[in-house]
């Protein structure tokens, strides 16, 4: 099969349009700090505070729980969305915070692909914790891992996903700031970074929103 | 579909649009609350225009560098297992594709939205091979299933259907026996798809940005099917224009938030999702993954006057403040791409023989310009396509005597003192009551809409008033 | 100080009303005017409609008109936006592009000279009434000029502003726009006049008089009762002056 067959005859048309030979090494323009300074001085329980509100624009319940009770406020919103088929990632923090949920699958990468999927498609709820939290943008950070695949975070119809209070930052940037640090000390990253801000959702009918298209119906974040 | 999409006269197009009251009243109101909703999503930023000025410097920066991000890129995606393939034409990366399908023996294709699989043909290509090949965009599977309805704006391909007529479309073509709310025709969409997505065997997207340093594909929605098109499917297949390419995911994320926002008012869409093949030990997303970089003539808008079109991150901002899509809409356009930013590269991909008018179609007042993430001069290029076009001599005979008649006229104070004394007496003769009724061809339009007043005697002009003062002074 | 008018051939032509008021108001702020007489357009109506090489002529004789003066004034955004082009037009033409910078640089809207340049918000103008002011789209996007004439209606005895809604949207004037694309031109400016309507002013002020002849001209045709005025006419409302009352359409 041919692979970057045309690339060469590509790339120099590019140079030749730009009037100049290939460039084999660049320079990137340094990014000036473009957030407010009065983020600076802001305290984690600010960040909550800023979620929170961002949250009610996006259409996410955030529930402030704590890991003593964290089992139960799991286990009251898998009732609340009408019981059913739950579907966790296989993180190590479930065990950690001793959360069990009879029943219910767990994202593995022995079980392979179609068993996966078809696990995922036939959960009512998917839980999971987010790798990092965005205040301003109400956004989970999640990155897939054999232990927790790209598409359960889009199947079940109700998305929970476990924020721990410390690892909520300002915004997108301190994240993209982190992954890309890890990207230039060539340290793996999940070959799905995904950034998700509440359920999924639709204008696309005379500009009225739906809420829950083709993901989630309904997201909910339990903060620890 | 192609780039073309009506190949009707602009002026047929724009009556049509004119003629189309729900359409207009659907754009009229979007545009009024996506203006508010930009705005405000803007403020909290801090210093808007500071964005703007980075926006603007990544984008140039990586089209000044576009060579060198490009095979990074590949070599990023292929030390992945990835493929990468780069299309020189629209016809090279439609068969690409088709071939890795063919190969592949899929005939499920699922399709997350993506304006350059529509330059590039790609859905007719693949329909002759033989594939059921869907739309997973609400707004684009509504329009596939009203027979291929072309899109009308940017971000919201369906814009111009109100409720009832998908609720028909759905009926008639699906079977659906719901009502006309956008909740329950949403749902309905979500159950059919549903099952699309499980049976792809290839699922084929388009491509916010690449990442260069990372090998992998950034894509930004709402609906959440362009990441169920990358992760189901064993094959999925990425095309991007090749200008759609960033540095760094930390660039990526100045230029994300531009998006959202000047989109549609949001912080962050709900999803944003940097991707690319599937890693060892992960038991979803593509084991095979292709991604195609198409040129299809941007390489000769790249380094030409016109480069900084080549900027554009296909927001749509530029439709939602234009004050002539507002009134004819994106059909009129002619071309996937509307409104001012379609008014500009679609005759840089199309060429002047179909698209020679959408230049014209502006009133040069400027929105678009000023409410560009990325700040490309928008108006100024429209001008500089009419040059292009005069210079071509493609406007018309009497145009272009007019212009030369005018330019000579404002140019020369004596002409100019001479065509004062005549302009009264002359517009007399096609005066009634001190309002011109008739008139040269030029001003047939401007008559037939609004009084116009008769131009002042000349003892009565300003500079006759100037110059009888400045004699009182003097004597 | 001292003023050399430029006066737009709309003005000079159409509505010298607009021009004499200017004339009035600058000299009652204390300026010395003049008016040179080999003025004669901008340059826009072809450079817009594509024209380079003729509008050049057009550029090169304003630059000539106004080369000795110290300050060039106008009724019009758009005229001077056009002024504040030709550096970028005449870019590298060693025998233009200084003559450009320096026409630029002295170049100033009407209400942008009175606020920036003279310092004055307060003109002492009264007039009774309510009104809504039209911001056209090269003053405020391309001159970048959006405040000075809100600052100085403000001032304005006796005068209520309305708020315009969807003040931000073109009247469908744009010069050869409005002749070339009439259709369109007109469902913008109808759509404009129902928003002026709503606000039940009875004047419109804009400080650019292609918008007003534009949005006048339909409001006549529609026989709306809306009096239009140049923001010069405005603040020439004067006690000690004799009421010229608004320009008609």
């Amino acid at each position: 099969m041919t692979v970057s067959s045309n690339k060469e005859a590509f790339l120099n048309t590019i140079a030749s349009k730009l009037g100049r030979e290939r460039k084999t090494h660049v320079q990137r323009p340094v990014i000036q700090d473009l957030i407010p300074d009065s983020y600076g001085q802001l305290t984690n329980d600010d960040l909550v505070e800023i979620l929170k509100e961002q949250c009610f624009f996006i259409h996410t319940q955030v529930i402030e729980s704590n890991p003593e009770i964290l089992q139960r406020t799991l286990d009251d919103l898998i009732e609340a969305n009408g019981g059913g088929i739950v579907m966790t990632s296989g993180d190590s923090r479930f065990e950690g915070y001793g959360l069990a949920f009879p029943e219910a699958f767990v994202w593995e990468e022995a079980a392979g692909r179609e068993a996966n999927i078809k696990r995922a498609e036939s959960a009512n709820t998917a839980i999971i914790f987010a790798d990092c939290a965005l205040a301003e943008s109400g956004t989970v950070v999640v990155e897939s891992r054999p232990d927790q695949g790209r598409s359960l975070h889009f199947l079940p119809a109700h998305y929970i996903a476990v924020i721990e209070r410390q690892r909520l930052v300002l915004r997108s940037t301190q994240a993209a700031a982190a992954f890309n640090r890890r990207i230039q000390a060539g340290e793996p990253v999940g070959s799905s970074i995904n950034f998700i801000s509440g359920p999924s959702n639709s204008a696309d009918i005379e500009m009225k929103l739906v809420v829950g298209v083709h993901g989630p119906l309904r997201a909910t974040y339990v903060l620890i | 579909m192609s780039l073309q999409t009506d190949k009707r006269d602009f002026s047929e197009r724009t009556l049509d649009g004119l003629g189309d009251s729900f359409m207009r009243n659907a754009v009229g109101s979007a545009q009024d609350s996506l203006k508010t909703r930009r705005l405000s999503a803007a403020t909290t930023l801090g210093d808007w225009e500071q964005w703007r000025n980075v926006g603007q410097l990544i984008r140039q920066h990586t089209l000044q560098n576009l060579d060198y991000y490009l095979e990074q890129l590949a070599d990023n995606v292929e030390k992945q297992g990835g493929h990468v393939y780069f299309a020189a034409t629209k016809e090279e990366a439609s068969s690409y594709i088709r071939d890795v399908v063919v190969r592949k023996q899929a005939t499920k294709v699922v399709k997350s939205k993506s304006m350059v699989t529509e330059e590039i043909e790609l859905n007719r290509v693949l329909i002759e091979a033989g594939c059921e090949l869907i739309e997973t965009d609400l707004g684009e599977y509504i329009l596939q299933m009203d027979d291929w309805d072309p899109p009308s704006h940017i971000v919201a391909p369906a814009l111009h259907k109100d409720r009832r007529q998908i609720q028909r479309v759905f009926s008639e073509k699906l079977g659906y026996t719901g009502d006309e709310t956008p909740e329950n025709l949403a749902g309905f969409a979500r159950t059919v798809l549903r099952q699309k997505f499980l049976e792809a065997e290839v699922g084929i997207t388009g491509c916010n940005f690449a990442i260069a340093n990372l090998g992998a594909i950034n894509l930004v929605t709402n609906e959440g099917n362009g990441d169920l098109t990358a992760a189901i499917p064993k094959t999925h297949i990425a095309v991007m224009g090749m200008e759609r390419i960033v540095p760094t995911l930390e660039e990526m994320e100045v230029l994300d938030n531009l998006l959202c926002r000047s989109a549609v008012g949001q912080k962050l869409t709900s999803y944003i999702t940097v991707m690319g093949p599937s890693a060892a030990g992960e038991t979803d997303g593509p084991e095979e993954f292709h991604l195609v970089v198409v040129d299809n003539g941007r390489s000769d808008i790249l380094g030409s006057e016109f480069n900084e079109a080549l900027q554009c991150i296909r927001c749509g901002a530029c439709l939602n403040v234009c004050p002539i899509y507002r009134h004819i809409g994106g059909h009129a356009y002619g071309s996937i791409y509307p409104g001012p930013i379609g008014a500009v590269i679609t005759p840089l991909l199309g060429g002047y023989d179909d698209y020679k008018e959408l230049p014209f179609a502006s009133s040069l007042c400027g929105a678009c310009t000023d409410v560009c993430p990325v700040k490309i001069p928008l108006h100024e290029q429209l001008i500089m396509h009419r040059q292009n076009i005069v210079q071509q001599r493609r406007t018309g005979a009497g145009d272009r005597l007019q212009m030369k008649a005018a330019s000579r006229l404002l140019s020369s104070p004596a002409l100019f003192g001479r065509s004062l004394r005549f302009a009264h007496s002359a517009s007399r003769l096609m005066s009634k009551r001190g309002r011109i009724v008739r008139g040269p061809a030029l001003i047939h339009g401007w008559i037939h809409a609004r009084d116009l007043k008769q131009p002042v005697k000349q003892q009565d002009s300003f500079r006759a008033w100037m110059e009888k003062r400045k004699g009182g002074a003097e004597q | 100080m001292k003023v050399s008018i430029f006066s737009t051939c709309l003005v000079d032509l159409m509505t010298p009303d607009v021009g004499i008021a200017m004339v009035e108001v600058l000299e009652r702020l204390g300026c010395e005017i003049d008016f040179p007489a080999s003025q004669v357009c901008c340059g826009q109506p072809t450079y817009n409609s594509g024209y380079l090489k003729d509008s050049k002529l057009a550029m090169q004789n304003m630059m000539l008109a106004f080369e000795h003066s110290d300050y060039v004034v106008g009724p019009s955004g758009s005229c001077i936006a056009m002024f504040h082009e030709y550096p970028k037009i005449f870019k590298g033409d060693p025998q233009w592009e200084l003559k450009a910078v320096a026409l630029k640089e002295k170049s100033y809207e009407f209400t942008q000279f009175i606020v920036k340049v003279l310092g004055v918000t307060d003109v002492g103008a009264s007039l009774e009434g309510t009104a809504t002011y039209h911001r056209s789209c090269h003053m405020t996007r391309l001159l970048g000029e959006k405040e000075t004439p809100y600052q100085l209606l403000e001032q304005v005895k006796g005068l209520q502003l309305e708020p315009l809604k969807n003040s931000d949207n073109c009247c469908g004037f744009g010069g050869t726009f409005s002749v070339k694309m009439p259709e369109i031109s007109e469902q913008m400016v109808d759509e404009k006049c129902g928003c002026i309507k709503d606000t039940g002013a009875d004047i419109l002020i804009s400080a650019d008089m292609g918008c007003l002849l534009n949005i006048g001209g339909r409001l006549s045709r529609k026989g709306e009762p809306v009096r239009i005025m140049h923001i010069a006419e405005v603040l020439n409302q004067h006690q000690s002056v004799v009421s010229r009352g608004g320009s008609r359409t």
